[in-house]
């Protein structure tokens, strides 16, 4: 009983074809469902600025990275800018600061945020009043919070020299004492890092099926159980998301710098950062090439970590 | 044994949110201090009388309101501008079909992933170039379109069904008709929240303004506020209230629209 | 006015062929239905009369007049869409008017208020002008969409499975609804469904889509009465038609199966058809038969077959028998008040006249 059923009815009162008019109006003009060009009229506006400063900017990165310092008459310089950055110890410790930034900061805050998340997600009172006080820091000035973080860390009358003055330990001159600089970066840093994460982390906590706890309530799992069982096993995409987002910020960290130690990088560039880098050849020394190249190094970096973020954010969800 | 726990979460929770808000209560109190308050040991925590006059000496010392015009209207044509360049692209990329959407898609995608830190130099050479440096236009031009919030939009508008776009064409109705009276208003809560976002971080922005102005009439509050604090040398007091006028209309405007922005941002992950 | 669409084909971008060269004629004021499974392209169909999608090849005429290079707007069509399309910031009055106050040939605020008010007086919901689609119901909705759809005075209403959103029960009264209303303006109307219930009771033509080709084009009782092929005598019918693979014995003049036989002099000759006579050559023949074809067989009479009754399946004004015929699963239908219950043995009797044979490839022979 496998009749095919396609063929054509034979019985099927087809068309009289009463022969239509033949169309007339076909021409470039002439009107498409679905092909609009006109669409390019829309985009226009939007194309044009990326274009010129996101398109344009990105190929002149690498050009200027393989050409001499100089902007009005700039030579091809071949590697020479590689070269010099990769053998300058001033980049050295701007990637080994970038990076232990990153190694501190990204595990410390998602930790900090998570128990926060957590504890905000549960039956509490108040919590969406405290999700609002804890998203403020992503939203205010990062040079105006810097300024007062450097008054918090002043090491005389610094109120946190003072609280740990109060349990014997320090005092701490962070802000003028070279080896101290990073230390008071990472404080900011993990400071400034947990608004954003809460609110996402909260988020998924929230998209998680409300009745896979009530299924584990009705057969007694503990809290802890639940947590580990349930819970973190459906955050892990969104925590392997967010730790990489973490650590592609990490290497973009100059905001910070600057606010913390009013625009240089710490005492003897003893906290600089990848960007801050940058911003010094560029900008300061006006070694255009170098900075470029400087540039294309980091771009290179988290390209590298972006792609490895969708390539495990792919796996994840499979 | 339940009650404990929910206590020490409530201590936790507490305890963090005394971490997180101390800098700007402590900024706030410090901007009324005298000096010797705000540099005494140990640290005063309330002034004994509060120092309005902090705020009008800080302005006297730095021309706050010329940047806060600035910034204002610096913030507000960038949002505005990348509000209309956003809705004709989403548009576009919604409701119409064209030769190569795909491959444009797909480029945009890759520019998701270009770190705004890096082309931003190479924009300052771009500016320079095209003889803009210290001038509004400097200050407005690179940020009048964004490929985050091309996205943004695009992705809630597929969420819109396209039926809408062919109900209205079949109606009669024009594509700009179409934005203007369908598309707007129902994605109207996506676009306010797209604004304040826009608006927020025109305001915050420093690293773009700090490289194309040197003038300081062309500052903007972020880094008229960093020039201030080095100018300013210890007068904390000063540098306090100064952050306060910085970062108060910023608390005010999420005092009001919280719920539309945390929203906005859990929505899309947003970071920068 | 009248359609014509003539070999009208489409395939999408990603090879797949949703239209292979259909061709048919609507006639002025008709109500036709679009019918037909998931993915046969009577979608595609009505999107490419309404212009929201293009023809690979072929021509649509309204009146004679080639349509498929012209804009929607100056199509002269209404259109009401499955998820009815209102917009939800915009008052059902607003919604109404809306065709009538953008585009090239906008009306004055007022003439355009009056002409809405006709509309939606005419579809009931004059009352509701105020109020926001969100707070209105599916069947207030639906009601809504169109008069929409009617306020531009078009010429042609294309309805794509308008009721597929609303209850069953409502679905019924709505379907009455859009017929008394299209045939009272004498629009001509093309309505999309899925529903063959839906089709039989509402149009005058049914064109029945398999696949992208159309099955059978014609009026809905010659549809259920007359199927042109297998797939039309399957997709309408329910309980749905039994089919029988019978092999024809030359030497019985039968077509024989486990449990019946069709002896050919028992079937109308008047009725045979062409291929037959190649069919029963190949020895294959598919037998068709419709519920209630099969005939609970009176006392006296000798049945053509006896089989034991699996089920009894009541459905309000008939009951369904099921039972095995060796094998394969078959249905009859009879009167709800019978006293046959499951386990009995019945005697059935075929309704020779009435029943349908195919070849292997579906062609109707019988």
């Amino acid at each position: 009983m496998s009749a095919a059923t396609t063929s054509p009815a034979k019985t099927a009162k087809v068309s009289t074809a009463t022969k239509v008019s033949t169309a007339t109006r076909r021409g470039p003009f002439s009107y498409s469902a679905e092909r609009q060009p006109r669409a390019w009229l829309f985009l226009a506006p939007a194309l044009f600025f990326i274009a010129l400063f996101n398109v344009w900017p990105l190929i002149r990165i690498f050009v200027m990275a393989f050409q001499t310092n100089s902007l009005r008459r700039p030579k091809f310089a071949g590697a020479d800018n590689f070269a010099f950055v990769v053998a300058d110890p001033e980049f050295h410790t701007a990637i080994a600061n970038t990076a232990v930034f990153a190694v501190v900061v990204v595990p410390m805050g998602m930790v900090i945020s998570m128990a926060i998340a957590l504890t905000l997600n549960g039956r509490m009172k108040g919590g969406r009043f405290f999700e609002a006080l804890f998203f403020i820091p992503y939203l205010t000035s990062v040079i105006a919070i810097g300024i007062v973080f450097r008054y918090l860390l002043n090491g005389d009358y610094g109120v946190l020299n003072f609280l740990l003055g109060k349990v014997g330990i320090g005092p701490f001159d962070f802000l003028n004492d070279p080896r101290l600089n990073m230390a008071a970066l990472l404080i900011f840093g993990v400071w400034s890092c947990l608004a954003f994460n809460i609110i996402i982390m909260l988020s998924g906590l929230r998209s998680i099926n409300r009745n896979y706890y009530k299924v584990a309530d009705m057969y007694g799992a503990t809290g802890w159980q639940q947590l580990r069982r349930i819970t973190l096993p459906q955050m892990i995409p969104m925590l392997t998301f967010l730790a990489i987002v973490n650590f592609i910020n990490s290497f973009k960290v100059y905001t910070e710098v600057y606010a913390l130690f009013n625009g240089k990088a710490g005492i003897g560039n003893s906290a600089t950062t990848a960007v801050f880098y940058i911003f010094n050849k560029f900008y300061v020394d006006h070694k255009y090439g170098q900075g470029m190249a400087a540039g294309v190094l980091l771009f290179l970096l988290i390209l590298a970590f972006t792609l490895l973020e969708n390539a495990l954010l792919k796996k994840l969800s499979k | 044994m339940k009650h404990i726990g929910l206590a020490l979460r409530y201590v936790f929770i507490v305890a963090m949110a005394v971490i997180t808000l101390f800098p700007f209560v402590y900024m706030l109190s410090g901007s009324l201090m005298t000096y010797q308050e705000s540099t005494s040991i140990p640290p005063t925590l309330v002034p004994a009388h509060a120092q309005w006059g902090n705020f009008a000496e800080a302005m006297r010392q730095a021309p706050f309101a010329r940047y806060f015009v600035n910034t204002v209207l610096v913030a507000g044509a960038s949002t505005l501008g990348t509000m209309v360049t956003t809705v004709l692209a989403g548009f576009a990329l919604t409701c119409l079909d064209f030769r190569f959407k795909k491959a444009l898609m797909a480029c945009l995608v890759a520019l998701l992933m270009v770190p705004y830190e890096i082309v931003v130099f190479t924009n300052y050479s771009t500016i320079a170039d095209l003889g803009l440096l210290d001038t509004y236009p400097a200050l407005t031009l690179p940020s009048l379109a964004s490929v985050f919030y091309i996205f943004y939009l695009t992705q809630y508008l597929t969420a819109v069904p396209r039926t809408y776009y062919n109900a209205a064409k079949v109606q009669g109705c024009g594509d700009l008709e179409f934005i203007w009276r369908i598309m707007l208003p129902m994605c109207r809560p996506a676009l306010f929240t797209m604004g304040l976002l826009l608006f927020i971080g025109g305001w915050n922005n420093f690293l773009w303004p700090i490289l194309v102005t040197n003038t300081t009439d062309m500052r903007l509050i972020s880094n008229g506020l960093s020039a201030f604090a080095s100018e300013s040398g210890t007068a904390v007091q000063l540098q306090m209230a100064a952050s306060a006028i910085t970062i108060i209309p910023i608390l005010i405007l999420y005092a009001i629209f919280h719920k539309h922005i945390i929203e906005g941002v859990a929505q899309n992950g947003i970071k920068g | 006015m009248a359609i014509t669409i003539s070999n009208l084909s489409k395939t999408y971008s990603n090879g797949y062929q949703a239209l292979k060269n259909i061709s048919f004629d609507i006639a002025d004021g008709d109500l036709v239905c679009l019918l037909g499974p998931s993915g046969c392209g009577k979608s595609t169909t009505l999107n490419i009369i309404a212009g929201l999608l293009d023809p690979t090849s072929g021509d649509i005429g309204i009146d004679g007049h080639s349509i498929i290079h012209e804009h929607p707007k100056d199509r002269n069509i209404g259109m009401v869409f499955q998820d009815y399309a209102l917009y939800p910031h915009m008052t059902v009055l607003e919604n109404v008017e809306f065709p009538l106050r953008v585009g090239d040939h906008r009306k004055p605020k007022a003439e355009a208020e009056r002409i809405a008010h006709r509309y939606m007086a005419m579809t009931g919901i004059e009352e509701m002008a105020d109020k926001k689609p969100g707070a209105m119901s599916g069947g207030q909705q639906q009601r809504v969409a169109i008069a929409r759809a009617l306020v531009g005075d078009p010429k042609v209403l294309l309805l794509d499975e308008p009721l597929s959103n609303l209850d069953a029960r409502l679905r019924l009264r709505i379907r009455e609804e859009i017929r008394r209303l299209v045939k009272s303006t004498g629009i001509t109307t093309v309505f999309v469904t899925h529903d063959q219930e839906e089709a039989l009771s509402i149009s005058d033509r049914i064109a029945l889509m398999n696949q992208g080709v159309i099955q059978q084009y014609d009026v809905p009782q010659q549809l259920y009465l007359n199927p042109a092929n297998l797939f039309v005598a399957k997709f309408l019918g329910s309980p749905i038609i039994n089919l029988f693979d019978l092999a024809y014995d030359q030497s019985r003049k039968a077509l024989t199966g486990p449990t019946f036989d069709i002896p050919l002099d028992r079937l109308d000759r008047g009725r045979m058809r062409d291929g037959l006579a190649r069919a029963l050559a190949s020895g294959k023949v598919i037998a068709g038969i419709r519920p209630e074809h099969f005939l609970v067989a009176d006392a006296g009479r000798t049945p053509d077959f006896t089989v034991t009754i699996d089920s009894v399946e009541m459905i309000g004004r008939y009951s369904v028998l099921h039972f095995d015929a060796d094998g394969v699963h078959a249905a009859s239908t009879v009167d709800a008040r019978s006293p046959i219950r499951d386990g009995d043995r019945v005697g059935y009797v075929i309704d020779y006249g009435d029943i349908f044979l195919f070849d292997e490839q579906g062609t109707r022979l019988y």
